[in-house]
């Protein structure tokens, strides 16, 4: 699967096209290649459903949680990043486009994708002229550049993205803007012109692209940075500015009147406004979902259980609905620090006596939940191999006999007993500890169940090796989304065993292979994309196995398809509904 | 007079000091005795990326190294005349009155414990009217009509009452009420009154008539057993024998009597009831500080729930107050005792 | 005021032959045959006895009619909704049905839930009433200023907004202290909670109680006597608080069944997958159009403690025939 070819152009007519259906009225339903306005499951996920250019309105999400932050600088979710580019331009974006273009980065404040230079380890960006903030002072690379420096100050922003202080060639203890004023960061990143920045980097890195995609990019003009306190007035660079801004309940959004559509091939603007509300009980969001009463869950990780029923038994209601693939595995990690886990054939029985179709039913099913996942790449990421080391049998229940022989092999042919430890807040994960508790029982493999708090999860107990180590936890749920749809994106932070940390904190928390470690480097210097992809699957396969990682299912949501709305498709970099392109119809 | 509520008065500063020393206590002591140190404390509020040395440094920040009095001090210090709290990107200010700092949403406490507060304002005013209305009635009605089907109904229907955990019939109103026959609210909506009465009212029905069900049926046993005390007294049979019409009798003696101890009762539990209606607000998922303060369990963020428990105690201290400085004017031998 | 039978009101029927009744026999065999006469409270009585069994012999019962209660049956579900097949998947099986998602039978749960939620309610009312009857009687004994503490200290308890005190209590335990770990660590914790804070409610009946028997001839008499405080609380004050005690201990088991339901239903109680009938509505409200779900656990949690209620006011008004009514 070779998606991030570099045939730009076949991504520009894809727009044009899309453009053009739109413009010239692609109502038709035969037409059928890029847009539909026929209510059926799966309408948006490759095209355009009810495509319109009219203008007006306001469009009203919901949000079941808080919003992480909207500051750019340290925003970390998925459904933030897709909606945050309506406030704010960054150097490069994801294509606002249905099916497998929407994968790929297009210029965005930037006038066209980064120019490397030195193998790789330079990376130069032109900005468009006439990009204004909502006061209509002028952006400059040097707003791009204080943007980015100010993400660094981790003790202001703990939860945000961390690629930017691994990768540029920063001074030794530059610790931000705030704390580190007047310090020269010119060996990282340098603004020649106004209009021009280029960044420096440690080592060659292809695939920085991705990185100037990321929303800490937007600028941010200093004379209005506040800090922590930035999130209450996000200023705008995009074409919709922070009308009310009230934390925890709710926000919206106005038209940014000095965002010129001249500057902007990517956005169209459609709505006069977007209205959010936080915090909304998640079945509420359903109901109101259904009724219409309500347009988008900005979430965007699909139904809860209570309308899972009602929507797949009811055909009209289903017809309603779009289920989309996400990059992102739920999983569970089987430790080998712990005895008798350190004993390869143990790991394998785990993974055979594992129950998947259990597993995926304590995610909530194949539409709600995902698919059965034997891999740890999911299949949307480039470079994604199938072969399954572990067959479950023919009903994927787990093969009763290879689990008890490989038990054998492993000198405990009775079984042993093990820790395992889930998030307390989450059901899905408690419902997977319960399932596997279940199907090891059948040879012998004992697990206790150990509920953490969900925020020290990593820190204190999952993703710490000496607890992990000392309270015996053979096994811990775990799940990895990528920040990009990319092997890098998808598999550094969970197969490298250099990102664990002895005091805690990392999201790996069994892979320790050092032939893995080799792989990974030599991937990531290679800066031809489809070379660099090729190497992602056996990194995989290799992992697998060690037999240290038991994976669930690839992620899918069921999501209720706006009613009221035009333009809608699924993005594929978010896998939820493209924020940027609706319009009310 | 003076002196008795200047007693009173003081009684309940010293209330109030002592339940927060022991709800600070817990949440600073308690961790620590099993195994938690200022480090794992201050875990809880930087990011995932942190090193032992950011760590450390916040914790130190924030005082952790402190003895726990000197910690709570701090924090009774800031709820008149403020704190400044150090998180590492600068000073936040968190004016008095500071309940404290959230780290998790980095937002003091006290702005969003004033914004919970209608939400659970509302349900526990339109809730106590209708118990009061129902409950009362049904146990004047019951003690005139002792031994009656209607008693008898009654008293069952109210022993039904409270023995339902209000989570259970919550979740069947939803059930029934909201989701099949569709006559009220979802759960998980609220108006505030100010934008739309109607609708204000229209989502707090059936949290108003499931609370109203628990408490009715308590306040129709009490007042029916209140009722049957007084009407055997003596002074009743006085009334009676001077030849005061029936009805008299009942609602002036009879009910008035009866009518303290449940004003007592009825300060508790309406304070108790604005210090979070945890459950109803769980089921219901309405945004009062009952729910605040469950959220906040769930994500570990302490200075809420410190807030919100000494907001509680402080309703509950401030109703029996009330319950007391009231006696006082209706009986003046309570001045004395 | 003649009172029919089968009332809830069950005061001697008629005092004159109650009184002649009573002639030479004691307290305790007088109070029995007042119980036995109410039909309701024997009736609640013989509910309560029903569900100590089913408590106590729970694996057996669970063997004959159920299946292991945390044994997946998804084979039973409808994975595309998570709903059982048919609805609720009630069968000769599964008497209550299966849970939706993991298709455990609720039968078997609500079985084993009457475990944890009767041994948590009856122990957390014996540390209160421990802690109650101690305090109550040192206060009303001694008076002054121990009195003068005491009381102080019980105005402190019930002064806590108990609930959201007890889930931020419950909610910063970690998984293993104080050398315990798991379920045991968990109950352990919810009996002291319950326990804890329910003990004023005791305090203050035994309180009063004692004031007014240190006042009785019979004390006094005991006193010129030259008898030590301990033989006059533990021989002749002790005795007589033993009816309100058991009274109000009884009357205190539905409440704290319906506190340790409500911290559970808050996930701060039993932790999954040990099943406890607040954590089986929690669960259930995540399914909430599913009606069986929520049910099972609902109507044992409501019988439980209805019958509770019924045999304590019988109780009470068997002791105390001129008691509140």
């Amino acid at each position: 699967m070779i998606r991030k070819s570099k045939v730009l152009v076949a991504g520009t007519a894809a727009l044009a096209l899309l453009l053009s259906a739109a413009a010239c009225g692609g109502n038709d339903d035969t037409d059928g290649s890029t847009s539909t306005s026929k209510a059926e499951f799966n309408a948006a996920m490759t095209k355009v459903f009810n495509p319109s250019d009219k203008k007006g309105g306001t469009i009203k999400l919901a949000n079941s949680g808080d919003w992480d932050t909207v500051d750019p600088g340290e925003t970390y979710y998925g459904y933030s990043w897709n909606f945050l580019r309506l406030y704010g331009r960054g150097l490069l974006m994801f294509k606002p486009t249905p099916g497998a273009e929407g994968n790929k980065v297009t210029p965005d404040l930037a006038e066209g994708l980064g120019v490397p230079s030195d193998g790789g380890k330079t990376w130069t960006y032109k900005l468009r002229k006439g990009v204004k903030f909502e006061d209509g002072t002028e952006v400059k690379a040097a707003d791009v550049k204080y943007a980015v420096l100010r993400s660094i100050d981790k003790e202001t922003f703990p939860n945000g993205p961390a690629y930017f202080e691994g990768f540029l060639n920063l001074p030794a203890n530059y610790k931000g803007p705030y704390k580190s004023k007047g310090v020269n960061t010119d060996s990282a990143i340098t603004t020649p012109d106004d209009s021009t920045i280029v960044f420096h980097l440690k080592s060659a890195f292809g695939g920085f692209d991705y990185l100037a995609a990321l929303p800490q990019t937007v600028p941010v003009p200093e004379a209005k940075d506040t800090g922590a306190k930035y999130k209450e007035h996000v200023v705008s660079s995009g074409p919709y500015m922070f009308d009310q801004n009230n934390l925890g309940k709710n926000f919206s959004l106005k038209r940014n009147p000095n965002w010129d559509q001249a500057t902007d091939p990517n956005r169209k603007a459609l709505p006069d406004g977007y209205e959010v509300s936080l915090n909304v009980n998640a079945d509420d969001i359903d109901n109101r979902l259904l009724s219409g009463d309500l347009d988008l869950d900005v979430v965007g990780t699909g139904v809860q259980p209570a309308a899972l029923g009602r929507v797949v038994g009811d055909p009209a209601l289903k017809a309603q609905t779009d289920n989309p693939v996400l990059a992102r595995l739920w999983y569970t990690s089987i430790n080998p620090t712990v005895a008798p886990l350190d004993n390869i054939e143990c790991r394998k029985a785990v993974e055979f006596a594992a129950d998947k179709t259990g597993y995926q039913t304590a995610y909530g099913g194949p539409l709600a939940g995902g698919d059965i996942a034997t891999t740890i790449l999911p299949p949307m990421i480039p470079g994604y191999e199938k072969f399954d080391l572990y067959p479950a049998g023919a009903d994927n229940t787990g093969d009763v006999d290879k689990a008890k022989a490989a038990l054998a092999a492993c000198g405990q042919p009775n079984g042993f007993e093990t820790n395992m430890g889930y998030r307390a807040e989450r059901p899905k994960e408690k419902a997977t500890a319960e399932s596997l508790q279940q199907s090891l029982a059948r040879v012998g493999i004992k697990l206790t169940l150990k509920p953490f708090p969900q925020g020290d999860y990593f820190s204190q107990y999952a993703g710490n090796p000496p607890y992990v180590k000392a309270n015996k936890l053979g096994l811990v749920t775990n799940g990895w989304g990528a920040d990009w749809n990319d092997g890098f994106g998808f598999l550094s932070q969970i197969v490298d065993s250099r990102v664990i940390r002895e005091t805690g904190g990392s999201s790996n928390t069994s892979v320790r292979i050092p032939q893995v470690d080799q792989m990974l480097d030599a991937a990531v210097a290679e800066t031809d994309t489809a070379k660099r992809d090729a190497q992602w699957g056996p990194i995989d396969k290799r992992v697998m196995e060690e037999a240290v990682i038991l994976p669930g299912v690839y992620a899918k949501s069921l999501m209720i398809r706006p009613k009221r709305l035009s333009n809608v498709f699924v993005s594929e970099a978010y896998s939820m509904y493209d924020y940027l392109s609706l319009g009310v119809a | 007079m003076i002196t008795y509520i200047i007693r009173r008065l003081f009684a309940a500063v010293v209330l109030l000091f002592i339940v927060s020393a022991a709800t600070f206590a817990i949440f600073y002591l308690v961790p620590r005795l099993v195994g938690s140190t200022p480090e794992t404390l201050a875990t809880r509020y930087v990011g995932r990326a942190a090193t032992p040395e950011t760590v450390n440094l916040i914790a130190h920040r924030l005082g952790f190294y402190d003895p726990v009095w000197v910690q709570y001090g701090r924090w009774i210090k800031g709820i008149f005349v403020g704190a400044n709290y150090d998180y590492g990107a600068g000073v936040e200010r968190c004016p008095a009155p500071c309940f404290g700092y959230s780290f998790v949403t980095r937002q003091p406490v006290w702005p969003d414990l004033l914004d919970r507060l209608p939400v659970t304002l509302s349900l526990a005013i339109g809730a106590s009217v209708l118990w009061l209305g129902f409950g009362l009635s049904t146990g004047v009605v019951s003690a005139l009509r002792r031994g009656s089907l209607l008693d008898r109904a009654a008293m069952g229907f109210s022993l039904a009452g409270v023995s339902l955990p209000i989570f259970f019939t919550g979740m069947i109103g939803l059930l029934v009420f909201s989701y099949k026959l569709g006559w009220t609210a979802p759960g998980g909506t609220y108006t505030p009154f100010t934008e739309d009465p109607g609708q204000w009212a229209y989502a707090l029905l059936l949290p108003w008539a499931v609370l109203a069900l628990q408490f009715s049926a308590q306040y129709a046993r009490l007042t029916r057993a209140g009722m049957l005390d007084t009407m055997g007294e003596d002074y009743i049979r006085t009334a009676r024998a001077k030849g005061l019409r029936e009805r008299d009798v009942n609602i002036k003696h009879g009910l008035r009597a009866a009518l303290t101890p449940i004003l007592t009762i009825f300060g508790l539990d309406f304070g108790l009831l604005l210090g979070g209606a945890v459950l109803t607000e769980q089921v219901f998922s309405l945004p009062g500080l009952g729910k605040y303060a469950v959220d906040a369990i769930n994500t570990n963020d302490l200075p809420k729930v410190l807030g919100v428990t000494l907001m509680a105690a402080f309703f509950v201290v401030i109703a029996n107050l009330i319950v007391d400085l009231l006696y006082a004017v209706v009986d003046p031998r309570v001045r004395v005792g | 005021m003649v009172v029919g039978p089968g009332t809830q009101v069950p005061i001697a029927a008629d005092p004159a032959e109650g009184a002649k009744a009573i002639e030479g026999r004691s307290l305790g065999r007088i109070a029995w045959t007042r119980l036995k006469r109410d039909r309701v409270a024997m009736g609640g009585g013989c509910v309560v006895i029903f569900l100590i069994l089913v408590a106590v012999f729970a694996p057996v019962i669970v063997d004959l009619f159920g299946s292991p209660p945390n044994e997946f049956h998804q084979k039973l579900i409808d994975t595309s909704t998570l709903a059982p097949y048919g609805g609720t998947g009630i069968s000769g099986d599964h008497l209550f049905g299966v849970e939706p998602q993991n298709g455990r039978d609720i039968f078997s749960r609500v079985v084993y839930g009457a475990r944890i939620s009767l041994l948590i309610a009856f122990l957390a009312t014996l540390v209160s009433v421990v802690i109650g009857s101690t305090l109550g009687v040192i206060a009303g004994y001694f008076g002054g200023w121990v009195d003068a503490l005491i009381s102080r200290a019980m105005d402190v308890f019930l002064a806590f907004p108990l609930l959201v005190f007890s889930i931020a209590l419950a909610g910063v335990i970690p998984d293993s202290a104080f050398g315990l770990s798991g379920d045991s660590l968990r109950i352990a914790l919810l009996i002291f909670i319950i326990g804890f804070f329910s003990w004023p409610y005791i305090g203050r009946i035994v309180r009063g109680q004692t004031l007014s028997l240190r006042e009785r001839e019979f004390v006094d008499a005991a006193r010129s006597l030259g008898a030590r405080s301990p033989y006059i609380i533990f021989k002749e004050m002790l005795p007589n608080l033993v009816g309100p005690i058991l009274v109000y201990a009884t009357l205190l088991i539905p409440t704290n069944i319906l506190f340790e339901a409500a911290l559970s239903f808050l996930g701060v109680g039993i932790r999954p997958p040990t099943a406890s009938w607040g954590g089986m509505l929690a669960d259930a409200a995540k399914f909430y159009t599913i009606w069986h779900f929520m049910f099972f656990p609902g109507i044992a949690i409501f019988i439980t403690v209805l019958s509770f209620n019924l045999f304590g006011d019988g109780l009470r008004d068997a002791l105390d025939p001129k008691g509140k009514r």
